[in-house]
């Protein structure tokens, strides 16, 4: 069911934690609100639980405006980030829980949180307590508690990051894959810029308790709107260059002596900062080829998968990652960078 | 309204009221006085409720029918108050309501059952409105509980302190004459000091803050031997003297001074030693300034050391270890690092046996002699021949502002400039051993004090079981029999000892008023903890308040405050139960708070995204992860409501007497052997009431782990 934010603010005292924010997340998919720490994530998230009620700005959810219902008379779940399992529960009670305060009889309750618990995997562990599980363990009882509702929307704070690296990409999978299954309405909060790219159908990126921006990952990371967001997805260099109108659809970009032709229907000409992606510079040793940019090498390091140079050159010092590994250039090299048309990003223009 | 709206002279179970709901003006039912009596201002509070009711049957949307019910029944209850307070015993209660009104020829006595219920449903109305205007997070139950709360500390805490300023500022006749405090806080017998130049007594004032100045630094520094000793040193009986801690708590505040005058007293052991050996004449030297201070030094170190335990724990021994990296040998660690780290610490000690000190009543009564101090002289002042109510408000008055001048400075001090470095992270490191001089003073004071505070309640409890103490020592059970004598007869068990009345009254009031204590003081913490409400600040403000009031200054405020109209309920067990729930509800509070700060609030909000309302919440989730403290909370409650003194001792009558008031009464008439056999009983069973407790509930705690490792959220 969707959930719709109409100029949400919620402040807290004098601080304002979230300044007026609007959205819609649709029936079936998958939106993440990703942004710094401190965004204003976790509070818009609450906001949609009815664990906060927004200052100013309506909130409806399916339709239904809930701003001023309680938490509990709201058809929502959330997974939270400390998982909060009720320590003197066992895990089937834990799951139980929701189901008997919404009027289940004992037994059905049970019948429901078994198949809740199987559906994440953790059959069999229905008689442990919270405290004799692994962290991804605990996780899925969480999801399980939350799901076992059959709630319009699903909430989840930050969910993965109590788990270790290789956890967490496993259960990013599995919530994914979960949430596809059932055609569960999911908002996902994470400050993990990848993370969010792998799960969402869309993502709505915060900053400062405002809205940056808000696409499908491939729209965020390939036309930020903001330096922040250029930064923010992924990395990126920003690098001094000339803009030059070509046609209603394409516009060179003059990098130093480099000129590279991109397409891009809005930013006029004039000086701007670009952001280039440092993945999208080929490093060859000099002279290559006529178009390249110059440049001396600073700093090279050895990562196993790639090699990071800092290279200095006339539109500024790059960062840019190489995955010939075998060739290393040592710093003082004089070298020669191509630029991809794809990863030179004008972001400056509005 | 099938209840007597006033409150009756013979109690509600008499049944009398029956016939006469409609006709009698002494039992009618809010309708019948409002109808058959013409008490036509008792109609808006009813008009109201029947507003309420219509409008919840009116199909209006969720936030209109939440203001209009918040109106409504905020307007009944703001007009019930004003006639509660307007319309007294003799018509209108001040001059310019008669002024402006006309002369009332009616009367009213103090609301009752009826008129209570009425009062209740009102306020439930007015939460229910405010919830459904989104307040208190849109929820009625915790709507209802701050409303609970909140007025329940305003009409029994706020409400008789502020009654007290207003009697400082009348006279005889209940005119306000605003002269009249000062003359009254201006008296040579307050603020004499001619003791210091040696011709005559000093005033009450001068004697309560010498007194507490010297039990402030007295208890400070006998609680840092002690704290010293048990985190610093490798002292084997270091568990032993955690046990002085629990004493206090079960002791009630004069036996100290009892055990005093037995061994100091004019035919205590020295006198009687001193006389045998060297032909002294015995001497009243233990009853003034010295007698209370000592038993106030014993009766509060403990205190000190529970605080001073904490502070001395909570200086990082990595920052003792840092310095000892750094050249400084042992001494120098301690003076230079341990000790400043301890200061604030030691501050505190000091304000909390400050006010430990002027708020005790029990010593000073046995002991004091010539020697007055404010609790003292409020209580003859009340009691006693001069019955001067005015004279009483002021020094209540005096004391109370002093006691809370005291707690501010206290707070101020913990608030402020708390080093205490105790963290989650594991603190590595081991705590520096104490230096060689420091632990031979610690081991020098305390090992000598912990001795006689041992021999103390040694003499105590013996002192019950020999026949006159000083003159016959012949040991004996008739004190105990004297007491707590059963007779079998044909009607049954007559239960004839002295004690048995005040006993039985005692411990079923504790025991009616702990579930009472817990259950507020919890709710009370709950809220404050776990919700966020407009006016959170100002009821815990409040809460903690009125912690700082002393017992004495309470006590006479309830009477001050309760004894008229609409409120009059001096002189039944009901005040007793309602005092000894307000003075000990913020120890629950305080419990509730520290005990819930350590359970994650995310488990609450899981409970509220899984269809648990907030009461079902509180009873699945928190109370069950509350138990210890819930525990805590309860003996506490029973414990302190069987000790206590200094309160009740103006509120108890012939036929609700207490224990510890019955004590001090056989202590001032002299007959010592009963008092004390009476008070060693009281101890015995405090301590079997907490075992019992402890054993029957054990301290399971599952899964504690699990949730305080989940601490905050990001
Ligand atoms: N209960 C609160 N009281 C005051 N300020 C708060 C509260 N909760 C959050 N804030 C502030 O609101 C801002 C946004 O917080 P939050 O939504 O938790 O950020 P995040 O995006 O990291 O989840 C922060 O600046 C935080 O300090
Ligand atoms: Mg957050």
């Amino acid at each position: 069911m969707s959930v719709e934010f109409r100029d949400v603010v919620k402040r807290y005292g004098t601080t304002t934690a979230v300044s007026g924010i609007s959205f819609t997340v649709e029936t079936g998919s998958l939106v993440t609100l990703l942004g710094p720490s401190g965004c204003g994530k976790t509070t818009t998230l609450r906001m949609i639980a009815g664990l906060e009620l927004p200052s100013e700005g309506r909130i409806l959810i399916a339709g239904r405006d809930v701003t001023r219902l309680s938490a509990t008379e709201r058809d929502v779940s959330m997974v939270f980030q400390s998982y909060a399992l009720f320590p003197h529960m066992s895990v089937l009670d834990n799951v139980c829980y929701g189901l008997r305060r919404s009027g289940h009889s004992k037994e059905a309750a049970a019948q429901q949180a078994r198949a809740g618990l199987a559906q994440v995997g953790l059959a069999g562990y229905e008689g442990r307590q919270p405290s004799e599980l692994s962290g991804g363990q605990q996780q899925r009882v969480a999801v399980a508690r939350a799901l076992v509702l059959k709630p319009s929307v699903l909430l989840f704070d930050e969910p993965l990051s109590n788990l270790d690296a290789r956890l967490r990409r496993q259960m990013r999978e599995d919530i994914r894959e979960l949430q596809q299954a059932l055609g569960l309405t999911v908002v996902y909060v994470t400050h993990d810029q990848q993370e969010a790219m792998a799960v969402s159908d869309r993502i709505i990126v915060m900053n400062v308790g405002r809205i940056e921006q808000e696409g499908t990952p491939r729209d965020l990371y390939e036309r930020p709107a903001t330096p922040f967001l250029a930064r923010f997805m992924g990395e990126s260099n920003p690098a001094r260059a000339h803009l030059h109108r070509l046609d209603p659809q394409r516009l060179r970009v003059q990098l130093g002596p480099a000129t590279i032709d991109i397409d891009n229907g809005t930013a006029s000409d004039g000086e701007a900062t670009v952001a280039v992606r440092p993945e999208a510079i080929t490093v060859e040793a000099a002279p290559g080829p006529a178009n390249a940019l110059p440049g001396t090498v600073v700093k090279a390091s050895y990562v196993g998968t790639h090699i990071e140079y800092s290279i200095e050159t006339e539109a500024g010092t790059l960062f840019a990652t190489c995955p010939q590994v075998d060739r290393p250039l040592a710093p003082g090299a004089a070298v020669a960078l191509v630029l991809a048309p794809r990863g030179v990003i004008v972001v400056e223009s509005r | 309204m099938l209840l007597p709206w006033y409150a009756l002279q013979e109690g509600l179970d008499s049944g009398a009221w029956l016939g006469g709901l409609w006709s009698s003006e002494d039992y009618g039912s809010g309708f019948a006085e409002v109808l058959a009596q013409g008490k036509w201002w008792l109609s808006p509070a009813l008009l109201a409720l029947m507003g309420c009711f219509g409008l919840s049957l009116l199909p209006i949307p969720r936030e209109r029918r939440g203001t209009c019910l918040a109106f409504v029944a905020g307007a009944g209850v703001v007009l019930f108050a004003a006639q509660a307070w307007g319309i007294g015993l003799r018509g209108w209660t001040a001059g310019w309501l008669t002024a402006l009104f006309g002369e009332m020829e009616s009367r009213q006595v103090g609301i009752g059952a009826g008129a209570a219920v009425a009062l209740i449903a009102l306020l439930s109305l007015l939460s229910i409105g405010l919830a459904l205007r989104g307040a208190f997070g849109g929820d009625a139950f915790v709507a209802g509980a701050v409303t609970a709360v909140a007025t329940s500390i305003l009409l029994f805490t706020a409400w008789p302190i502020l009654r007290i300023l207003l009697q400082a500022f009348q006279n005889g006749d209940g005119a306000f004459e605003p002269a009249l405090v000062i003359e009254r806080l201006s008296a040579a017998k307050i603020w004499s000091l001619r003791c210091l130049s040696g011709s005559g007594r000093c005033g009450v004032a001068w004697n309560t803050l010498f007194l507490a100045v010297a039990c402030g630094a007295g208890t400070t520094a006998l609680g840092l031997a002690f704290a010293l000793i048990v985190t610093r040193t490798s002292f084997r009986f270091k568990k032993t003297l955690r046990v002085l801690t629990v004493l206090p708590i079960v002791t009630p505040p004069f036996v100290i001074g009892l055990a005093l005058i037995l061994i100091f007293g004019r035919s205590g052991l020295v006198n009687q030693l001193l006389e045998w050996s060297l032909g002294v004449p015995p001497t009243r030297w233990i009853y003034g300034f010295q007698g209370v201070l000592l038993a106030q030094l014993f009766a509060f170190t403990p205190v000190a050391f529970l605080v001073l335990i904490g502070v001395v724990e909570g200086v990082s021994p990595t920052l003792e270890e840092a310095s000892q990296t750094l050249r400084a040998d042992a001494w120098t660690t301690f003076a230079t690092v341990s000790l400043p780290l301890m200061r604030p610490g030691l501050a505190n000690a000091f304000l909390v046996g400050f006010i430990e000190s002027i708020a005790d009543f029990g010593n000073p009564i046995v002991l004091g002699g010539d020697y007055g101090v404010l609790s003292t002289e409020i209580y003859f002042a009340v009691v006693g021949a001069q019955l001067d109510y005015g004279h009483a408000a002021a020094l209540a008055l005096l004391l109370l502002v002093l006691a809370l001048g005291a707690f501010f400075l206290q707070r101020r001090v913990v608030g402020g400039r708390s080093y205490a470095t105790i963290s989650g992270k594991g603190d590595a490191g081991l705590p520096v051993p104490l230096p060689k001089g420091a632990r031979r003073w610690a081991l020098s004071v305390a090992l000598p004090w912990a001795t006689f505070t041992v021999l103390l309640y040694g003499f105590a409890f013996m002192g019950g079981l020999v026949k006159v103490w000083g003159r016959d020592y012949t040991p004996t059970l008739d004190h105990y029999i004297k007491a707590f004598a059963i007779e079998r007869s044909a009607s049954g068990l007559i239960w004839s000892g002295a004690a048995w009345n005040s006993f039985w009254t005692t411990v079923t009031l504790a025991a009616i008023a702990a579930p009472l204590t817990a259950l507020l003081g919890l709710l009370a913490a709950w809220l404050l903890v776990r919700q966020r409400f407009v006016g959170r600040a100002a009821l815990e403000f409040a809460t903690m308040l009125s912690f700082a009031v002393p017992g004495t200054v309470i006590g006479v405020a309830y009477v001050f405050a309760f004894n008229i109209p609409p409120i009059e309920i001096t002189g039944t067990a009901l005040i007793i139960v309602i005092c000894f729930v307000f003075r000990n509800m913020p120890v629950g509070v305080r419990a509730g708070i520290a005990a819930m700060s350590q359970i994650d609030r995310s488990l609450d909000e899981a409970s509220a995204t899984l269809r648990g309302r907030a009461p079902q919440t509180l009873i699945h989730v928190v109370l069950p992860l509350l138990r210890p403290a819930m525990v805590g909370a309860l003996v506490y409650g029973f414990v302190r409501a069987v000790t206590t003194v200094s309160a009740v001792v103006f509120l108890v009558t012939a036929e609700y007497e207490l224990a510890t008031t019955y004590i001090i009464l056989r202590v001032i008439n002299g007959d010592y052997g009963l008092a004390i056999a009476y008070s060693s009983a009281l101890i015995a069973l405090m301590l079997a009431a907490i075992l019992l407790i402890q054993l029957a509930v054990g301290d399971r705690r599952l899964g504690r782990r699990a949730a305080q490792l989940q601490g905050s959220r990001a």
